[in-house]
């Protein structure tokens, strides 16, 4: 089933494998107000819009992968020509050695999907019933299903509300609930489309704990969309940003830090005030007289170099940090718009 | 192959009653849409009472069959819309990109779209139906032969919704045509066939088969005809075919959407 790719002499199992993937969509263009539209009936325009623009990457087995990117990057778009949902435009997509665009059926056996934005559950039923409809559409015996079941509800500290209709549950448990009744069927690879929106803290860090527990039980290999940084960062060793319908970054999360994290925060409470200003390799962020925050580029300058010009003897307090992910993140997708 | 159909039904059978126990959550409506609707339907036998009474027949039929073709039109409108309520939200579905959470499952995308949600109020037009067999007159061969029409004629109602639904694939908003041409197929189905003559004929026998639901089952229960009955049983599956072939076909072009939505 799987699907054998050799890279740099390294045969590896790659249960993932796309190639120059590509999807456009046809989008009728209307000028504004009524002139516009009746203008659109008699002579409509149409505007190509690169959805997609020949990607390629592989993911193997057990890796939990980030597939980010800003809104309209063709993230969606990509998974859902994964999933079977979208035919591509051109390209080649092999989950499990199945084709989505020709075996859609044989591939929904092998592979489960969350969409946080639309829900599949039955919400005047049960999480109990629902798992049981799901155990019905993959064909599973009923014994295995209530087996199944049983596992989850203590694997997944379901048992508060089993048995509550899905409709008068919190979000987060209808979202706990959905992820479950996408691993009745127990799939190989699973694709969860930003599963923590509209969370709160407490209820993602809980989500997070589960996508974890399930990719340790069940080896599970997952692919995450998430706006959420604190996601990718707990859950995925491995990055692939998207932007424009092109990859930008395919990278570990470990080389993502390091090739990223040159610049340092360096934030100082202080006995008298100080007079900074840009300088090569210093950013002032923030001068309040006492308090100051500037980023440091540690390639143009040193920490202590930076501390130096404060004058050590008149620092309070001091905190040296990493930029956060999120705004490497952000310089990412920026950088890939410029271009 | 065998296997496959048998989980296809356990699954349709289980939705279909998943969804009639989401209807029976609130008793009273429950119940009251299914009276409504026989009594909305008795309404119109009024206007037929009186005109029955200045004459013996129209375009053809006598009182009893005016009567069996209500009972024919609102028991193939009853299983259509009761079995397969989402065939006539099917153009919105798929502008929507509601098909997503059906294309996830390795289930047939069409019949699991089409069986997620059922129409209650269609229980009294089922009902309607059979009351109307009664009063025209109840056998056993009646009886069989008006269950089997009214399950080919739900079966034609809702190949003729999916067929023009499924035009949204290649011309987006389609929803005003298919509801019009469906609200066609309910409103003449009720006039005598002999009312209606050249164009409007040829029209009834093809895109527009209210001659194959309604009026070949009323003269095969006055005279039973065994070509007829095979003409019905052909046409019939014509009609799935051509709604599969053009709802598999389009959803090739389908281009989803990132609306949120809830199944409730």
């Amino acid at each position: 089933m799987k699907t054998k790719i050799r890279k740099k002499g390294v045969i590896s199992l790659a249960v993932i494998t796309v190639e120059h993937l590509s999807k456009n969509f046809k989008v009728k263009l209307k000028e504004k107000g009524l002139k516009g539209s009746i203008k659109s009936i008699i002579k409509p325009n149409y505007k190509i819009i690169k959805a997609v623009k020949d990607i390629s990457f592989n993911i193997e087995k057990g890796e939990m992968v980030a597939f980010i990117g800003p809104n309209g990057a063709g993230k969606s778009t990509s998974i859902k020509m994964m999933t079977g949902i979208l035919y591509p435009d051109k390209g080649e997509i092999r989950i499990l050695g199945l084709d989505p665009k020709t075996q859609r059926k044989k591939l929904a056996y092998e592979i489960g999907c969350v969409f946080g934005q639309k829900e599949q559950l039955w919400t005047h039923l049960t999480p109990y019933d629902n798992f049981k409809f799901f155990g019905a559409i993959y064909d599973l015996p009923s014994s295995h299903v209530e087996k199944k079941i049983q596992e989850f509800i203590e694997l997944f500290e379901l048992e508060d509300f089993i048995n509550t209709p899905v409709r008068n549950l919190s979000l987060g448990q209808r979202i706990r609930c959905e992820i479950v009744a996408s691993l009745i069927h127990e799939p190989k690879v699973l694709f969860l489309d930003e599963p923590t929106i509209g969370l709160d803290p407490v209820v993602k860090e809980n989500i997070r704990v589960l996508i974890k527990r399930m990719n340790k039980e069940y080896k599970t290999t997952v692919v995450l969309t998430s706006h959420d940084v604190s996601d990718i960062e707990k859950l995925c060793k491995r990055v692939i940003i998207v932007n424009k319908g092109q990859i930008v970054l395919d990278d570990s999360m470990e080389n993502l830090k390091y090739h990223y994290l040159n610049k340092k925060i360096v934030e100082a409470k202080m006995k008298e005030a100080v007079n900074l200003e840009d300088q090569e390799g210093i950013t002032i962020l923030k001068d309040k007289g006492y308090n100051l925050k500037m980023e440091v580029d540690i390639k143009k300058k040193s920490i202590a170099d930076a501390i130096k010009l404060l004058n050590p003897d008149n620092i309070v307090d001091i905190n040296i940090s990493n930029i956060p992910l999120e705004q490497i993140i952000s310089s990412i997708y920026k950088d890939g718009e410029q271009e | 192959m065998l296997t496959e159909v048998k989980n296809q039904w356990k699954v349709t059978m289980l939705s279909i009653k998943y969804a009639l126990q989401r209807e029976m959550l609130n008793k009273v409506t429950f119940f009251s849409n299914i009276i409504f609707m026989m009594l909305n339907n008795a309404c119109f036998i009024v206007q037929w009472i009186i005109l029955y009474s200045l004459k013996n027949e129209v375009g053809g039929y006598s009182f009893k069959q005016i009567l069996l073709l209500w009972g024919i039109a609102a028991g193939t409108f009853g299983v259509s819309h009761f079995f397969f309520k989402e065939s006539y939200e099917l153009s919105e579905t798929i502008n929507t990109g509601k098909l997503d959470a059906f294309l996830i499952q390795p289930k047939n995308v069409l019949l699991s779209c089409i069986t997620s949600s059922v129409e209650v109020s269609c229980i009294g037009d089922m009902i309607y139906g059979w009351i109307m067999l009664f009063i025209y007159g109840f056998t056993l061969k009646n009886a069989l032969l008006f269950a089997f029409f009214c399950i080919t004629g739900g079966f034609i109602l809702t190949s003729v919704a999916v067929i023009f639904a499924s035009l949204s694939f290649w011309f987006g908003r389609v929803e005003i045509v298919a509801n019009t041409i469906n609200s066609l197929m309910t409103n003449f189905a009720t006039y005598p066939e002999g009312i209606f003559k050249g164009f409007v004929k040829i029209l009834f026998y093809t895109i527009l088969p209210i001659g194959i639901v309604n009026f070949l089952p009323i003269q095969l229960l006055k005279d039973f005809n065994f070509s007829t009955f095979l003409i019905i049983i052909g046409v019939t599956i014509l009609f799935i075919a051509v709604a599969f072939f053009l709802f598999y076909k389009g959803l090739k072009r389908y281009s989803s959407s990132n609306l949120m939505n809830v199944r409730v």
